[in-house]
């Protein structure tokens, strides 16, 4: 699995007099297994990249390449199957479904992939199990709590088995304590799943646990740093 | 996703806001109710009291000659002989089969004279088919052997000072330019719900009256019965392609044009309330349909994101735009069926003005209810066309909607 970016540009309003440039040509690799993460401050671009690095925004330059395809070139309809398939997402406020349990919601997608319903439920008893909601299956949104919903969010992530996992701040409505358990569950995934995860955060407990910092300012890459790769275990509270 | 699961999820989606699902199917389940219960009524009272009302005047088709429709000419009429009564018996449907001589004449009794409509009928058959013998007020009715008897309008009476027992002159033109002149004796007064007829029919025996215009066997009308109102077209095709070119079949509307002018408009003024109830009932269902696809809009972006096709999104949504009218539907139905069951077996019986309205127009006064299946699919047909409409709209959201955008927030 590769991403490879090449001077990708989005503008908003460009034919008005207020054209806004959120991403400046960037260029940008990210392979197989990374954690990385994607800082800045607000509003210098992080919602922007990782969207047309989901393909859910198009680019009004540069191309997005995903292992040999440049999704920038997919029409609408193929976009859909390729985020389906390709792509795990995690929303700030979750955005689970709230009238489908935790199971459901997490075999969602896999039902949208048309595999068969043992199969689905399988996957997602494992993944809930992995991120410690093996008790929690028939609840709905509404009767778990922020960071279990969150983690709901994870494994419905990973359930399709992505190539690669993009959250948008996904830790900004959690408390610290949360947010270092949903982090863990995401590293073990990233290790036993080889799943990549990207994600922009302002959070420095979701950076100091990144192996790999981007640092993003004014809609271009400042800093692409390599940290020191954590474990759960020596973690600072 | 199987079909299951989308119905489970739109299923589950409708109940998310409880209150306003069932405020929304409620008043679908009102409207149902009321249009239900208002167009059993006129749809039974219609087929009901119009096989009533036919009997005693246009019956449900009558066949006359080709010509008589035009100026009811005493010189185009039809056979009575017995291969003409085996064709018509050939037709498929027909019940009852009786004769009429129908025509004009000058009335004369005392010094006094009027233009009347004289009614030839079979004393016997017509009894059988109108009751014509319950309707005399005074003196009796007559039979075949009546040769010189005749039975007049109580208003017409009237007008004439008649008693029964009293001498009546018939003055006209008969059969080819013949004279027709006849003296009777009035054997019964009889009542007529329809006071212009009350003030001009005569009615003779047949055979009195074919003597009267100098017809031989012939008539102007065979009046045709069937077994319900609803049969009537078949039967009238039945008729057309039984009797041939020379015949002409009418039915009851083309005889009583103002019967069925009062039908139709009584008939579309319900139609309009309906058209009403539903225009309102449907502005109820159109906002909830909008509020569910403008309040989930940022939920939409989010299945779209996740890699749920537009089309599929679309489908739910317009399912739950189903389940909403259906359970309004059967709501409707659970509330009107044993109520219309009620007074299918139990009619309202009238009283007071609207009953005598009702009488006449040679109706009954009674208010029976109709169960036809076509009354119930079409108030279905009804709701699911408003649901066709009002579900274009989140379609047509779905259509539009970007992802990017409808992630950011809600508007
Ligand atoms: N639809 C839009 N139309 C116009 N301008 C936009 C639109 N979306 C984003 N922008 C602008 O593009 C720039 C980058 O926005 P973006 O949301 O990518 O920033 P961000 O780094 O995700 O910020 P935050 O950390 O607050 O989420 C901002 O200046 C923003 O105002
Ligand atoms: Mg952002």
């Amino acid at each position: 699995m590769s991403i490879q970016i090449e001077n990708l540009t989005k503008i908003y309003n460009p034919d008005t007099d207020f054209p806004v440039t959120a991403v400046n040509h960037v260029d940008l690799q990210v392979e197989q297994d990374e954690f990385v993460a994607v800082m800045g401050p607000s509003g210098s671009g992080k919602t922007t990249l990782l969207n047309m690095m989901g393909g859910i925004d198009r680019p009004c330059e540069g191309t997005v390449i995903i292992d040999g395809t440049d999704i920038t070139q997919l029409t609408d309809k193929e976009l859909i199957g390729f985020r389906r398939d390709s792509i795990g997402f995690i929303f700030q406020d979750f955005s689970l479904l709230p009238v489908l349990t935790a199971l459901e919601n997490v075999e969602f997608v896999m039902q949208l992939q048309g595999k068969s319903r043992t199969e689905c439920e399988a996957r997602a008893v494992e993944l809930l199990n992995d991120v410690g909601l093996g008790d929690r299956l028939s609840n709905v949104p509404g009767k778990l709590s922020g960071g279990q919903q969150q983690r709901v969010a994870v494994a419905r992530a990973l359930a399709p088995k992505p190539k690669f996992v993009l959250a948008d701040e996904p830790t900004a409505n959690l408390d610290a304590q949360t947010t270092y358990g949903l982090l863990d569950i995401m590293q073990q995934l990233n290790e036993k799943e080889g799943t990549t995860f990207i994600f922009s955060t302002h959070d420095p407990r979701v950076i100091e646990r990144a192996r790999r910092v981007i640092v993003f300012e004014d809609g271009k890459v400042a800093e692409d740093r390599v940290a020191r790769a954590q474990k759960p275990e020596d973690r600072t509270l | 996703m199987t079909p299951e699961f989308t119905v489970r999820l739109a299923w589950r989606n409708i109940w998310r806001q409880k209150r306003r699902t069932l405020i929304t199917a409620g008043a679908i389940a009102v409207a149902l109710l009321l249009s239900l219960v208002m167009r059993s009524m006129q749809e039974g009272s219609y087929s009901h009291n119009l096989d009533n009302a036919t009997r005693f005047y246009s019956g449900y088709l009558q066949l006359q000659d080709s010509g008589f429709a035009e100026n009811q000419s005493i010189d185009k009429l039809l056979p009575a002989d017995q291969a003409f009564v085996e064709r018509i018996r050939s037709i498929r449907g027909v019940t009852i089969a009786v004769p009429r001589l129908e025509s004009f004449a000058l009335g004369a009794a005392g010094d006094r004279s009027k233009g009347v409509m004289v009614m030839g009928v079979a004393p016997q058959a017509e009894d059988a088919y109108s009751g014509l013998a319950e309707r005399v007020l005074k003196g009796r009715y007559f039979t075949s052997e009546d040769e010189k008897a005749v039975l007049v309008g109580g208003k017409l009476a009237e007008y004439f000072s008649l008693r029964v027992g009293d001498e009546f002159v018939l003055y006209g033109q008969g059969y080819h330019g013949t004279t027709a002149a006849g003296l009777y004796r009035v054997a019964g007064i009889i009542h007529f719900p329809n006071q212009q007829i009350d003030a001009r029919i005569v009615y003779l025996p047949l055979k009195t009256a074919q003597a009267l215009y100098q017809t031989g066997n012939q008539v102007s009308a065979w009046v045709l019965h069937g077994n319900a109102v609803k049969e009537i077209p078949a039967l009238e095709k039945s008729a057309r392609k039984q009797m041939g070119k020379d015949v002409n079949v009418r039915d009851w509307a083309d005889i009583s044009p103002e019967l069925a002018q009062q039908i139709g408009l009584d008939r579309a003024s319900g139609m309009f309330m309906i058209l009403v109830l539903y225009g309102v009932v449907g502005f109820g269902l159109f906002a909830t349909i909008a509020m569910m696809t403008l309040e989930r809009r940022r939920e939409f972006a989010v299945m779209l994101a996740t890699g749920m096709g537009r089309a599929k999104l679309q489908v739910l949504v317009v399912l739950e735009s189903l389940f909403i009218a259906l359970t309004g539907v059967i709501m409707g139905l659970v509330l009107a069926f044993p109520i219309l069951l009620w007074f299918y077996y139990h009619p309202i019986q009238l009283t007071g003005n609207l009953a005598e309205t009702f009488e006449e127009m040679g109706f009954e006064a009674i208010m029976p209810f109709s169960l036809a299946p076509e009354l119930f699919a079409g108030q279905i047909l009804i709701v699911l066309t408003l649901l066709v409409i009002c579900s274009l709209y989140p379609v047509a959201r779905i259509f539009k909607l970007e992802v990017a955008a409808g992630l950011k927030g809600n508007l």
